[in-house]
C-alpha cells in the first residue's frame, strides 16, 4: 500500500488530458437523473436512530459523544508522537510496521507471515519480515468486514460478517491466493446494523469460536445474537457456547485450565461510569452472562432488568472500567518477558467514546492469583492525550499477539500501524 | 521609509514561518491547491459545484474527504467518473486534496424558496436523525460529510443508493437510516439540505 505511485509528479504533462477527461465526465453527469423509483406499497421501516445511539434517554439526545472512525489511509510512523508511549521499566515499544490500513486482528502464519484484518474495510493483509524490513501485501480483497482471522496448520480462517471461510495453503501463495472454501454461511440473517463484525479464535477442541454481537446498544437479541458460538471446521456444525454476551471481540483459553476467557463490552448511554466493561470466564458451556438483563454482574438494566435478578447470570471475574472497549485479549505464554508475566493476560482497550472524560486507549496486563482473583494494571499507554478533546487520542490498540520470540505485537486501526513490545533484562 | 522597512521585514517573516514549522502545512495546502485543478473541472471553483449531480467539496471535513477518496481508490465505492481518477492517488495526494478543499468556503446553491417545504425539511432532518451524526447545523464532523449546501441531485442519488443497499457503506449506519425514507421524504430532504448555509 505504501508503494502506491502518485500521478502528480507528472501532472504538468498529464494535466490537460485529465482536465479534458474530467470535463467530458462532467458533461456526461449533467444529464437528467432517472425518475425516482416508486416506493413499494408496504409501510416502510420506522425511523430509528443509528445502532450506536439506540437506548439514549431523553436528556442525552443532544449529547455530542460519538464513536471515532479510523484514518482509513493510515499514517506513516514518522508522523506519530511515538515518544508519548510508555511501557514498564525494562520493556521497549517500537513500530513494527506501518502502512497496514485499518489494522485489526492479528494472526501468525507457520512460516512467519503476519496476517492483519480489516473491520470497516474489506481486505486482509500479509506482512512479511524481510531481514528486519517489513513488506505489506494485500492478500484478500472485497470481503465483508473480515475482522476475525485465525491461522492453523497452513490454513487461514476468516470470519466475515455473514460467514466463515478457509484459505488452504495461503502462506505459499500470497500473490495468488487460493479460492475460499465456505465452512458456515448465514451468520447474519438480519443484516444487523450494529456489532456485525466477528472475532475468531481456535479452541483447544479444534473448533472455531466466534461472536455474534447485540445488533444495537441495548435490545432483546434474537436466538442467534449476543452469543459466543463455535463451529467444527470439518463438519460445519454450529453450536451455542455462551449466551447473554453483548459484544466480545477478544477471547483466549487459559494455557493451564483450558477455560475460555473473554472481554465483553457493556452497554452505552447509562452513565459515564456505568456499567463497567467485563472480563469473564466460561466454566461450562451454556452459561448466560446477563445481557440485556443484568450489567457488570450486579446492576439490572432499567428496562430489560425489570422482574429479573442478577443472581440468574454469571458475574464477571473483573470489571475493566466503563466504556473502555476491551478488544484483543491473549494469555502470555512466551519466554521473553519476566517470569511473573507467564499466563498473565494482555487486553487491548480501544475506547472509550461514550464518556464525557475519556479513559482507556491502552493495553492492560491482567494478573490472576491462586484464588482466581484478577487485577489489572496499565502495560502500554500514552495514546490518550486529552481526555476532553474530540478526538481524545492519537492511536487505538485493537489486537495483541505473542510472537515466537516472546515479544508482543499490538495493532492500531486508527493509524494502520503494528507496534512491538519487547523486554531486555539488562 | 515604510517601503524599505516592509522589504526588510517580509523575508524575515517568511523565514520565521518556515523555521516555526508552518512550512510543511503551507506546502500541503499549496500542493493540494495545485492537485485540485483536476477536481475543480467537475466539482467547481474551490470545490463549489455548479452541477446538481456533482457534490461540492468546499468546507467538507478533512477526514471525510480522505475517506471518500480512499473508498474510491480501493474500489469499495464505485463511480464511473471517480474510480479512474482516484485509482492512482497516493496517500499524500488524498491528504493534500483534503487539506485544500476542507479549507475552502462553502458557497451553497440557491436556497429553497417555499418556507413550508423548508420547515418540512427541517422536521425530517430531525425525525430521521440526520442531525445526530451530521451535527445540529449539518456541517459534518470528522469522517461524516457536511450536508448543508450540498447539491440536491447528488444527495438524492446517495440516499436512493443507501436505501437500495447499492451504495457502499463503511459501517451500515446510512443504509439503516435510509430504509424508512419515502421518495417524497428524499425530495424534501435533498432540497432542504441543499439550501442550508
Amino acid at each position: 500500500m505504501s508503494m502506491r505511485i502518485s500521478v502528480w509528479p507528472s501532472m504538468l504533462s498529464g494535466l490537460a488530458t485529465l482536465t479534458l477527461l474530467a470535463l467530458a465526465h462532467c458533461i456526461a453527469q449533467a444529464q437528467p437523473a432517472p425518475p425516482a423509483v416508486p416506493s413499494p406499497a408496504a409501510s416502510p421501516a420506522p425511523a430509528a436512530p443509528p445502532a450506536w445511539q439506540q437506548g439514549r434517554s431523553a436528556d442525552q439526545v443532544s449529547s455530542s459523544l460519538h464513536p471515532f472512525a479510523p484514518i482509513v489511509t493510515g499514517r506513516p510512523a514518522s508522523e506519530l508522537p511515538l515518544d508519548k508511549l510508555k511501557v514498564p521499566p525494562g520493556f521497549k515499544v517500537e513500530v513494527w510496521t506501518d502502512g497496514v490500513p485499518e489494522a485489526r486482528s492479528l494472526a501468525l502464519g507457520d512460516k512467519g507471515t503476519l496476517f492483519v484484518s480489516n473491520r470497516l474495510q474489506s481486505n486482509v493483509y500479509a506482512v512479511l519480515d524481510r531481514g528486519g524490513k517489513r513488506e505489506v501485501k494485500t492478500v484478500l480483497k472485497g470481503l465483508q468486514s473480515p475482522n476475525g482471522i485465525v491461522f492453523d496448520k497452513g490454513t487461514l480462517y476468516v470470519a466475515e460478517r455473514h460467514r466463515i471461510v478457509r484459505y488452504d495453503g495461503i502462506e505459499d501463495r500470497l500473490d495468488n491466493p487460493p479460492d475460499s472454501v465456505v465452512i458456515v454461511d448465514g451468520l447474519d440473517p438480519t443484516q444487523q446494523p450494529g456489532h456485525f463484525w466477528k472475532y475468531l479464535a481456535l479452541g483447544p477442541d479444534g473448533k472455531l469460536y466466534f461472536n455474534i454481537g447485540s445488533p444495537q446498544n441495548i435490545t432483546m437479541p434474537t436466538y442467534m445474537q449476543a452469543a459466543i458460538m463455535r463451529v467444527d471446521p470439518k463438519s460445519g456444525v454450529v453450536e451455542d457456547y455462551a449466551r447473554g454476551v453483548r459484544m466480545t471481540v477478544g477471547f483466549d483459553w487459559h494455557p493451564r485450565t483450558k477455560q475460555l476467557w473473554f472481554a465483553e463490552h457493556g452497554r452505552d448511554w447509562m452513565s459515564d461510569d456505568m456499567p463497567s466493561d467485563k472480563l469473564n470466564v466460561v466454566k461450562q458451556r451454556g452459561e448466560h452472562f446477563g445481557f440485556p438483563y443484568c450489567h457488570q454482574g450486579d446492576t439490572l438494566d432499567p428496562e430489560f432488568g425489570k422482574n429479573r435478578s442478577c443472581s440468574e447470570f454469571t458475574p464477571p471475574v473483573l470489571k475493566l472500567g466503563a466504556h473502555v472497549a476491551p478488544l484483543g485479549m491473549r494469555f502470555y505464554a512466551g519466554n521473553m518477558f519476566p517470569a511473573e508475566y507467564r499466563n498473565n493476560m494482555f487486553i487491548a482497550q480501544h475506547g472509550s467514546w461514550n464518556r464525557s472524560t475519556k479513559q482507556g486507549y491502552n493495553v492492560v496486563r491482567v494478573v490472576i492469583d491462586d484464588k482466581g482473583k484478577a487485577r489489572s494494571e496499565p502495560f502500554l499507554e500514552g495514546f490518550l492525550t486529552d481526555p476532553k478533546a474530540d478526538p481524545p487520542m492519537w492511536g487505538r490498540p485493537v489486537d495483541v499477539l505473542v510472537m515466537k520470540d516472546g515479544s508482543l505485537l499490538v495493532s492500531d486501526d486508527y493509524n494502520g500501524v503494528v507496534y512491538r513490545v519487547s523486554y531486555n533484562k539488562n | 521609509m515604510l517601503h524599505s522597512a516592509a522589504a526588510v521585514i517580509a523575508p524575515v517573516v517568511a523565514l520565521v514561518l518556515a523555521v516555526g514549522g508552518r512550512a510543511a502545512f503551507a506546502a500541503n495546502a499549496d500542493a493540494g491547491h495545485e492537485k485540485a485543478q483536476v477536481c475543480v473541472a467537475c466539482h467547481g471553483p474551490q470545490g463549489n459545484s455548479t452541477n446538481p449531480a456533482v457534490p461540492s467539496l468546499a468546507g467538507q471535513p478533512h477526514q471525510f474527504i480522505v475517506t471518500a477518496l480512499f473508498l474510491f481508490r480501493e474500489g469499495n465505492r464505485k463511480d464511473p467518473q471517480m474510480t479512474p481518477i482516484a485509482a492512482n492517488l497516493s496517500n499524500a495526494d488524498l491528504n493534500d486534496l483534503a487539506t485544500y478543499f476542507s479549507a475552502q468556503k462553502s458557497v451553497p446553491p440557491k436556497p429553497m424558496v417555499d418556507p413550508e417545504r423548508a420547515s418540512a425539511g427541517k422536521r425530517l432532518s430531525e425525525k430521521y436523525y440526520c442531525v445526530q451524526c451530521h451535527g445540529p447545523a449539518l456541517l459534518g464532523q470528522q469522517h461524516i460529510p457536511r450536508l448543508a449546501g450540498q447539491q440536491a441531485e447528488y444527495l438524492r442519488t446517495q440516499l436512493r443508493g443507501f436505501k437500495s443497499s447499492t451504495r457502499f457503506d463503511m459501517d451500515g449506519v446510512m443504509t439503516s437510516a435510509a430504509q424508512p425514507l419515502s421518495d417524497a421524504d428524499i425530495e424534501v430532504l435533498a432540497e432542504y439540505l441543499s439550501g442550508l448555509r
